[in-house]
């Protein structure tokens, strides 16, 4: 708490403002709420989230906070995950939920398609580019309670017959013994909005 | 007389102060609605609806006319932006630092983002550094010595008097004189509203809760009995003195946790119509004075008539938050004495009691949305207590099962379409 704190200058926003397409004003105020979350440290660690109450509350929250520190999100083609992230981060993954400005129409395909990536790396956790059957059903698995109405088992059927419905839109022949890997962002795209 | 000195100096102030906030702040005001607002333009943020709703938009906007897998992935967007919304801008993490102002009041410590901007501000500054430093900050650090200095031994001589009426009389008076003395100390322009509600013996203020300064300040005007854990040093030299003059309830640090104990000792203070109605925050912690958070329901358990304060500090003069995971009492205290002033209001509320047929936590409820009502505070079902503690699991397992209800009335539709085919 010194006489006078640093603050990222204009040019450094700028620069940001150029990689995410947000507006300065936008930057500050996420800037601000970065530091706010941090406790006005560099950097956000996964801790930091787990402490805001309205997000304890979500049943995808570790998924949700997992997208964060996934560094397929940071488009700068990595990946795994990390264990803290800067701001800069912090921006580009929240640049995914950006409201799309009115564009032209393949830049709307292109930013459609990058949201849905977003979602895509949310499901597949091992990052190796396919959402196999144990990994989808872990996501209904957090969504779902455990009471006894939707019983463990419900939550493996549903699973199962979303799986059975991709394979049989995706892959016209298979045969009986064929193992099916998974969902690959490809299918996923098909299957979500029946389009190329 | 100090006050009044502090007040011209910082009239004089106003002047530059207002150029100086049109030129620091271009755009702010939009940067200022959108700090208490949902962030318009990061997001796409709707009013809160229920889940239900949500997820029936949801769904129903979907083109792909197969109904089974898309429905799952397209919950998933519901709950992450959910998730998101919530990381960007949520109601509670805000309430547990200093709120921001609209217009600089030339503290370095109010402004985040303190940049330079001209010569002539940063001049006056400096003399507002030095004027606060220089001038204030000794007077205010003797006032405050000599006020505690008055209280410890005139309580403690009180308390070799015999004569137990005389004692009474003599330390209300002694009381209300070095509470003004402290006052006077932190340069605090308290303006009370509704006097003739003031709390009466035999009952309970409550009041919410944002720095400990709160307790000269309602003393200031009234005596009051305090709650408190019994502490060391200072804090407990002060305490052991009050209490051999009147009847202050301060607690060993086991008995607290012994609910029942802590409610006997209330009670039978209440009780005795001659001893001084109670002083209890019952956030249990401080919040930064832009709302009220859950407020416990021990002290409404207790059957009496309770009086609600609300207070609510200006924070132009000075942030009156304390912090207490940031620096601790004495750097608060010095932060209070250097500021401008503390300038608040105190209302009193007409009192309240329990209705037939409500219970504490709907009577806790009931005192906290009148206050915040009065105060001009956001009424949060919140526990202060998030503070330091992390959000039961109970909360997460709530969403779970709300979703769960929609899908099995989803699932009771596709078992009937399934018989079909």
């Amino acid at each position: 708490m010194g006489a006078f704190q640093s603050s990222p200058g204009q040019p450094e926003y700028v620069d940001l403002k150029e990689k995410t397409g947000f507006s300065i004003s936008q930057i500050r105020v996420l800037h601000t709420r970065f530091k706010l979350l941090g406790h006005n440290g560099e950097t956000l660690k996964r801790d930091h989230f787990n402490s805001i109450p309205d997000l304890a509350c979500n049943p995808i929250r570790s998924q949700i906070i997992e997208a964060f520190f996934d560094r397929r999100n940071f488009r700068q083609n990595g990946e795994g995950p990390v264990d803290e992230i800067h701001f800069e981060e912090f921006l580009m993954v929240m640049s995914h939920f950006k409201a799309p400005s009115p564009r032209m129409i393949e830049e709307r395909e292109s930013v459609r398609r990058e949201k849905l990536r977003f979602i895509f790396n949310m499901h597949d956790t091992d990052d190796d580019g396919t959402i196999t059957l144990e990994e989808y059903r872990h996501v209904i698995d957090e969504l779902l309670s455990l009471t006894e109405d939707l019983g463990k088992d419900t939550a493996k059927d549903i699973a199962d017959a979303a799986m059975r419905e991709v394979a049989s839109t995706s892959m016209a022949h298979m045969e009986p013994d064929e193992f099916f890997e998974g969902i690959t962002f490809e299918h996923f795209l098909k299957v979500l909005f029946g389009g190329p | 007389m100090i006050s009044i000195y502090c007040w011209r100096i910082f009239v004089m102030c106003c002047g530059e102060q207002t150029w100086a906030t049109s030129r620091m702040e271009m755009g702010a005001k939009e940067k200022n609605q959108q700090l208490y607002k949902p962030c318009n333009g990061i997001i796409a943020k709707k009013p809160p609806t229920s889940l239900q709703q949500d997820l029936k938009e949801l769904r129903g906007s979907a083109s792909c006319p197969r109904s089974e897998p898309q429905f799952e992935m397209a919950d998933i967007f519901f709950f992450c932006r959910r998730g998101v919304e919530s990381i960007l801008d949520d109601e509670v993490t805000k309430r547990f630092s200093s709120q921001e102002l609209d217009s600089w009041n030339l503290l370095t410590r109010s402004n985040y983002n303190v940049r330079h901007i001209s010569l002539r501000l940063t001049v006056i500054w400096g003399l507002g550094v030095l004027v606060r430093y220089g001038v204030l900050l000794p007077l205010r650090v003797t006032l405050a010595v000599t006020g505690i200095g008055l209280l410890v031994v005139l309580t403690t001589l009180l308390g070799f008097l015999p004569n137990r009426e005389l004692r009474f009389s003599l330390s209300e008076k002694i009381h209300l004189m070095c509470h003004r003395i402290c006052v006077r100390a932190l340069t605090a322009i308290i303006t009370y509203h509704n006097r003739e509600n003031k709390p009466k013996n035999g009952g309970i203020c409550v009041s919410n809760h944002t720095t400990p300064i709160d307790v000269i300040i309602l003393a200031n005007d009234g005596c009051y009995s305090m709650v408190g854990q019994v502490h060391g040093g200072l804090m407990g030299m002060i305490q052991r003195a009050m209490v051999k003059s009147s009847p202050h309830i301060w607690f060993e640090r086991s008995e607290v946790k012994d609910r029942h104990l802590v409610a006997k000792r209330l009670s039978d203070h209440v009780a005795d119509k001659t001893k001084q109605p109670i002083l209890i925050f019952p956030e249990g912690t401080c919040i930064n004075n832009t709302s009220v958070m859950m407020f416990k329901k021990g002290s409404f358990e207790i059957a009496c008539t309770v009086y609600p304060v609300a207070i609510k500090y200006d924070p132009r003069f000075g942030d009156a938050f304390w912090n207490s995971s940031k620096f601790g009492m004495v750097y608060y205290l010095l932060r209070m004495m250097s500021s401008w002033a503390v300038v608040c209001s105190v209302w009193y509320l007409p009192p309240m009691n329990r209705e037939e047929g409500e219970d504490a936590v709907q009577f806790a409820n009931r005192v906290k949305a009148a206050i915040a009502a009065q105060g001009g505070l956001v009424d949060l079902i919140w526990d202060g207590g998030l503070k330091r503690a992390k959000v039961k699991d109970a909360f997460k397992e709530e969403q779970q099962n709300l979703y769960s209800k929609v899908l099995l009335g989803e699932q009771d539709e596709r078992d009937l379409g399934d018989d079909q085919h």
